[in-house]
């Protein structure tokens, strides 16, 4: 069906692109999560409320998310070198990655703890809990599943903007598919990776539904 | 309404006749063409043309498409802007009869060094990166193996990919990025191939700060000079013959050299 080489070729596209999925996400939530509980907690309605904190992490996030991923790649590229020490390939490509996600996923998980209905928070508070008692044993465990489903969305997006990494020779799926499927005119080439991007995301998207309906102590 | 329609028309009609008339149309050449360098090698060309008594008219276009029907449709003599397979291409896709009739100058692609600072010293292993696209990352694979780092797949040409490369002893990873991200990645790998427009663009002299350059009768340089371009059957007209007799002049090769420093090379 293809040229030789072309197996390699997207085997490997499979894995740089797992890779960049993968670890961006659990980066982006290193510190997302964290951000995304300030967020929550400082917000004037929220159990700590710390109003300019919340206004300026609020600004600095919508600040980053309003750069589309391909400027923010090639503009952070300083950046990038300073910590990884080069700006191509797929762990280089990591960086903007996280950068571009970490607001989205502090959204994310924002919204979620919102969720949590302010009974049980009240019932903690009127207990003497503290606000990190609060945060570890009630919003926390009380926003799991919805956090999970937040999980699989989150490693969707990014493995989307991985796409572009083979603009600075990241690799991965996408990059096959621009750079011979659309360059070339190798429609074959460019169904097959869509092919398996649609895969990839079908899997993520399952485990996390299926996780986050387990974690719900609700449904069980 | 019909008769004021029909005085309209006469009158243009008449008026046309007579400008016709005041018009040395024979002495003037229109010719479309892109900004840089092509209009301003013309520049020159219209500068000798005028001696000759000859007035060449330069049309500048930002597109690729509207030079070739305007010459199509005789709005134009003649254009300079593009290569032999886009001009095949085209002429197959819009039904055209345009021909080359001379080939003028091309734009090499060079070798630049990034961590390693020359060809020879490229070690086990190293980083080299070539633009992602098409024919361009076939020049620059061809590049390669000119120089004797690669070789490729027989007939593979100006369709090479990384696929296609046969034998890589020194085990280069070759990397393909955007060919406008080229310049920026050049302190991250060993060496970058890159295209003539984007290592001047970002302040790189192919003349000077290339450690290999597209030669002058590579398959590259041929195939993708640019050329000058006519309507089929306008040939032999002493405006073309005038063209380009004055465009593959020396005054116009010393031109090329003295103010593109190797970007732009005559093929003439």
């Amino acid at each position: 069906m293809f040229e030789q080489g072309m197996y390699e070729l997207l085997a490997k596209g499979i894995v740089e692109s797992l890779y960049m999925t993968v670890s961006s996400t659990l980066f982006a939530y290193i510190f997302g999560l964290p951000l995304g509980v300030l967020l929550c907690v400082t917000d004037s309605g929220g159990i700590f409320p710390i109003p300019i904190i919340n206004k300026v992490f609020g600004f600095l996030i919508n600040l980053l998310r309003s750069v589309p991923f391909l400027i923010l790649l090639v503009f952070i590229l300083p950046f990038t070198r300073m910590i990884i020490g080069t700006t191509i390939g797929s762990t280089a490509t990591i960086v903007p990655l996280v950068v571009a996600s970490t607001p989205f996923v502090a959204r994310m998980v924002e919204s979620s703890l919102k969720e949590v209905g302010s009974g049980v928070i009240e019932a903690a508070q009127s207990m003497g809990s503290s606000v990190f008692q609060i945060i570890y044993k009630v919003l926390i465990p009380e926003a799991k599943p919805s956090l999970l489903i937040g999980g699989a969305i989150a490693i969707t997006t990014i493995l989307g903007y991985s796409a572009m990494a083979g603009f600075v020779g990241g690799g991965g799926l996408g990059a096959i598919a621009v750079n011979y499927g659309y360059y070339r005119y190798q429609q074959n080439v460019m169904t097959v990776t869509v092919l398996l991007l649609v895969i990839v995301v079908q899997v993520f998207q399952e485990v996390g539904t299926r996780v986050a309906r387990l974690s719900d102590k609700r449904a069980n | 309404m019909k008769k004021i329609i029909t005085i309209l028309i006469s009158i243009t009609l008449i008026a046309v006749l007579f400008t016709g008339c005041n018009k040395p149309e024979e002495n003037t050449i229109k010719i479309g063409a892109s900004i840089t360098p092509h209009s301003e090698i013309l520049e020159v060309a219209k500068e000798i043309l005028s001696t000759q008594g000859y007035t060449l008219d330069i049309v500048e276009y930002n597109d690729y498409v509207l030079p070739n029907t305007a010459t199509q449709d005789g709005e134009l003599h003649a254009n300079y802007f593009q290569h032999l397979p886009y001009l095949t291409n085209f002429n197959d896709e819009n039904d055209t009869h345009l021909v080359p009739v001379a080939t003028i100058h091309y734009e090499p692609f060079g070798i630049y060094a990034g961590k390693t600072k020359s060809i020879d010293e490229l070690a086990d292993g190293a980083t080299i990166a070539v633009p992602n696209d098409g024919t361009n990352e076939a020049r620059a694979l061809l590049l390669l193996e000119v120089q004797g780092l690669i070789t490729l797949r027989e007939g593979a040409k100006f369709t090479a990919t990384i696929l296609d490369i046969e034998s890589n002893p020194k085990n280069l990873n070759i990397k393909e990025i955007e060919a406008a991200q080229l310049v920026r990645a050049l302190e991250d790998v060993d060496l970058a191939v890159i295209n003539g427009n984007y290592a001047l663009a970002a302040g790189l002299n192919v003349g000077v700060d290339a450690l290999a350059v597209e030669d002058k009768d590579s398959d590259a340089a041929q195939t993708y000079a640019n050329i000058v371009v006519v309507k089929e059957g306008n040939e032999q007209t002493e405006e073309i013959k005038a063209l380009v007799k004055a465009l593959q002049s020396e005054e116009i090769k010393n031109f090329i050299n003295e103010k593109y420093n190797g970007a732009v090379i005559p093929t003439f």
